[in-house]
C-alpha cells in the first residue's frame, strides 16, 4: 500500500510540473515508475493491490475508446477516414514490422511493436491541438478522424491478439455474441439507464464503475478477453448517453490510469538483452515513419506536403495504446523498446506540435512565392 | 452566412461560419469545458484564437447580441428562432432614490412602458415575480423583461433620479 502512495505521489508532483509546462505527462509517469522500481532505486514494488489498480486503468481507458466509438460518425465521414487511415495503417505497420524484425525480434514480438509503433497517442493528438490553438486548420478534422480510425485499428489487433491459438471463427463468435446481447440491453434498458444518469447521488457512479468491473470479470467467464468485454460495453452504452458515461467514469479512468503508466515503469525488467542502438534506431523511425505518412496523407487529401507536416506535428507522440499493448503482449524487451519509444516520441511530439508553428514560419517567410494560399492554413 | 455545426469525436462540437464579407468564425466546444474561438479575416492565412471559459465566453455572448454591459447593470437578449424571432430582453437596474417607497402598482409599470418586474434582489435575497403591492427600497437591484423599445421607455419614465 505505501508503494502506491510513494509512488502516486511522485506522479502528482510530476502532473503539476508537466501541466506547468504544457508537455505531456505520461513520459514522465513512465521514468518516475522505472526510477522507483526495480530497474531503478527498487523503493516500490508491485504487488496485488497495485496490479489491480493497474488493471483497472487499463480497462477504464479501454472503456473510453469503446464510448467514443460512434459508428453512425465513422461511416458518414467514410471517404476521408479510410484515405488517411489506410496510408498511416499500412506506412506506419510495415515500417514498424520490418524494422523490429531485422532487428532482431521475432515474428510476434515485431507484429507487436509494429502495432505499439503503429498507432499515435488519441489524448496527446487532441490535447496537442487544443493546447496549440489549432482545431480550426483543415488538418485537424483529418487528424481527428485518424485517431478514430487507428481506435479500431488497435481494436482490430488487440482481438487479433488475444485470440492466441484459440479458433477464430469460434472467438470472433463469442466477441459478436456479448457484442450483441450488451447492444441488446442497452437498448431495452436506455430509459432505465438515462433514468439512473441523471440522478444526483451515487448511483450514477456506482453504476458506471460496477457495469464497467461486472464485463471486465464476466468476460473471464465467457473465455473472452476482459479488453474486447469493456470495449464492446462502452460501445453498447454510447448509443445511450456517452458523455454522461464518459463524466462518471472519468475520475477512475484518471487515477487508475496513472497508476498503470507508473506501474508499468516500476515493473519494468531492464535486464533483457536490447542493445541501446536497437532502441534508438526504432525511436527514430517511429518519428520519420509519422513523418513519411503524415507527408503522404497530406499530398492526398490537400495537394499540400505542408499540410502533411502538420498532421505530423501532432501525430508523432505514441502513448497510452502503445503501453497498454508492451503490457498485455510484451516481452521484457518489447516492453522496453516500447517504454523508450513513448517516452522519446511523446516528447519529440509536444516539442514538434508547440513550435512548429515558428519554424514553419521561418520557412514560410524564404518562399513566400511558392504556389497560391491555401485558405485556411493555421498555426503558423 | 452559412453556419455549420460537427460532432468531433474526443474534442467536442465545432461551430463555423462565414460572414457575407468572407471572414469566417469559428467556436469549438471542447469537452474541457473551455471554449475556443477562431477568427480568420478574408485572404489571410493564419487565424487567431481566443480560448475562454464558459462565463467569459456567456459574456461575450452577451455582448455580440448587442446588449449593454456594465457593472451592476446587465441585459440579456433572447432570439427565439420558432417564434418568428422574437427578441426580448432582460434588463437589471438598481433602484434610485426617486421611487424609493413606490409600488409596483403605483408607478404603473406595465400601463406606462410595457416591462414586467419578474425580479427584485435585496440585501442577496431574490424575490421572483414581485406582487404589484411591492414597495421599492433604495439600492433594490430588480430584473425587467421587455423589447428593447420597451426597456428604453422604461429606463426614461420609471429610472429617473
Amino acid at each position: 500500500m505505501e508503494g502506491i502512495i510513494i509512488a502516486l505521489f511522485v506522479c502528482l508532483v510530476l502532473a503539476l510540473v508537466s501541466k506547468y509546462l504544457t508537455i505531456p505527462a505520461i513520459p514522465f509517469y513512465i521514468i518516475a515508475g522505472v526510477v522507483l522500481g526495480q530497474a531503478g532505486l527498487g523503493i516500490v514494488a508491485s504487488d496485488q493491490l497495485s496490479s489491480f489498480f493497474s488493471d483497472m486503468g487499463l480497462i477504464f481507458l479501454l472503456f473510453f475508446v469503446g464510448l467514443g466509438l460512434r459508428v453512425e460518425k465513422i461511416s458518414e465521414n467514410r471517404s476521408a477516414v479510410l484515405t488517411s487511415g489506410m496510408i498511416d495503417l499500412n506506412v506506419n505497420m510495415i515500417i514498424g514490422f520490418v524494422a523490429a524484425y531485422l532487428l532482431g525480434f521475432s515474428f510476434v514480438a515485431s507484429l507487436i511493436v509494429a502495432a505499439a509503433f503503429y498507432i499515435s497517442s488519441t489524448a496527446m493528438a487532441i490535447t496537442s491541438l487544443i493546447e496549440n490553438r489549432k482545431l480550426m486548420m483543415r488538418e485537424s478534422e483529418t487528424i481527428i478522424w485518424l485517431m478514430v480510425f487507428e481506435d479500431l485499428a488497435m481494436i482490430i489487433v488487440l482481438a487479433l491478439l488475444s485470440a492466441g491459438n484459440q479458433n477464430l471463427i469460434f472467438f470472433a463468435a463469442k466477441i459478436i455474441f456479448v457484442l450483441a446481447i450488451l447492444y441488446v440491453l442497452a437498448q431495452y434498458g436506455k430509459e432505465f439507464l438515462v433514468s439512473i444518469l441523471d440522478r444526483d447521488d451515487e448511483l450514477p457512479v456506482l453504476f458506471t464503475f460496477v457495469a464497467v468491473i461486472t464485463t471486465a470479470g464476466g468476460a473471464e467467464l465467457l473465455g473472452i478477453p476482459d479488453t474486447l468485454a469493456v470495449i464492446a460495453l462502452g460501445a453498447a452504452f454510447a448509443t445511450t448517453d456517452p458523455d454522461a458515461f464518459e463524466q462518471h467514469a472519468r475520475p477512475f479512468k484518471d487515477v487508475f490510469l496513472v497508476i498503470f503508466f507508473v506501474f508499468f515503469g516500476i515493473t519494468m525488467n531492464l535486464s533483457g538483452n536490447v542493445s541501446i542502438s536497437v532502441i534508438a534506431i526504432i525511436c527514430l523511425l517511429a518519428v520519420a515513419s509519422k513523418l513519411i505518412s503524415g507527408v503522404l496523407t497530406g499530398i492526398a487529401l490537400y495537394g499540400s506536403a505542408r499540410s502533411g507536416l502538420e498532421i505530423w506535428a501532432n501525430t508523432i507522440a505514441r502513448g497510452e495504446f502503445s503501453i497498454a499493448l508492451a503490457v498485455l503482449y510484451g516481452s521484457p524487451p518489447v516492453a522496453a523498446t516500447i517504454a523508450v519509444m513513448v517516452i522519446v516520441t511523446s516528447l519529440v511530439g509536444s516539442f514538434v506540435a508547440k513550435y512548429y508553428g515558428s519554424l514553419s514560419r521561418g520557412f514560410a517567410g524564404r518562399s513566400r512565392h511558392h504556389g497560391p494560399p491555401h485558405r485556411v492554413r493555421a498555426g503558423h | 452566412m452559412a453556419l455549420r455545426s460537427l460532432n468531433l469525436p474526443g474534442v467536442g462540437t465545432k461551430y463555423e461560419f462565414e460572414t457575407d464579407k468572407g471572414d469566417t468564425v469559428a467556436i469549438f466546444f471542447t469537452k474541457t469545458g473551455i471554449i475556443q474561438m477562431y477568427t480568420l479575416q478574408k485572404g489571410c492565412h493564419t487565424p487567431s484564437a481566443a480560448e475562454m471559459t464558459p462565463v467569459e465566453a456567456r459574456r461575450l455572448g452577451n455582448i455580440l447580441t448587442g446588449a449593454i454591459i456594465e457593472a451592476d447593470q446587465e441585459s440579456v437578449e433572447i432570439a427565439f428562432s420558432a417564434l418568428a424571432d422574437l427578441r426580448i430582453t432582460i434588463h437589471s437596474y438598481i433602484v434610485p432614490r426617486a421611487i424609493a417607497g413606490k409600488t409596483i402598482e403605483d408607478l404603473r409599470i406595465r400601463a406606462k412602458t410595457g416591462t414586467t418586474v419578474i425580479a427584485v434582489s435585496r440585501n442577496d435575497k431574490n424575490i421572483i415575480n414581485p406582487p404589484p403591492s411591492f414597495v421599492f427600497e433604495t439600492g433594490d437591484a430588480v430584473l425587467v423583461i421587455g423589447e428593447t423599445d420597451q426597456l428604453k421607455l422604461f429606463e426614461r419614465e420609471i429610472m429617473v433620479d
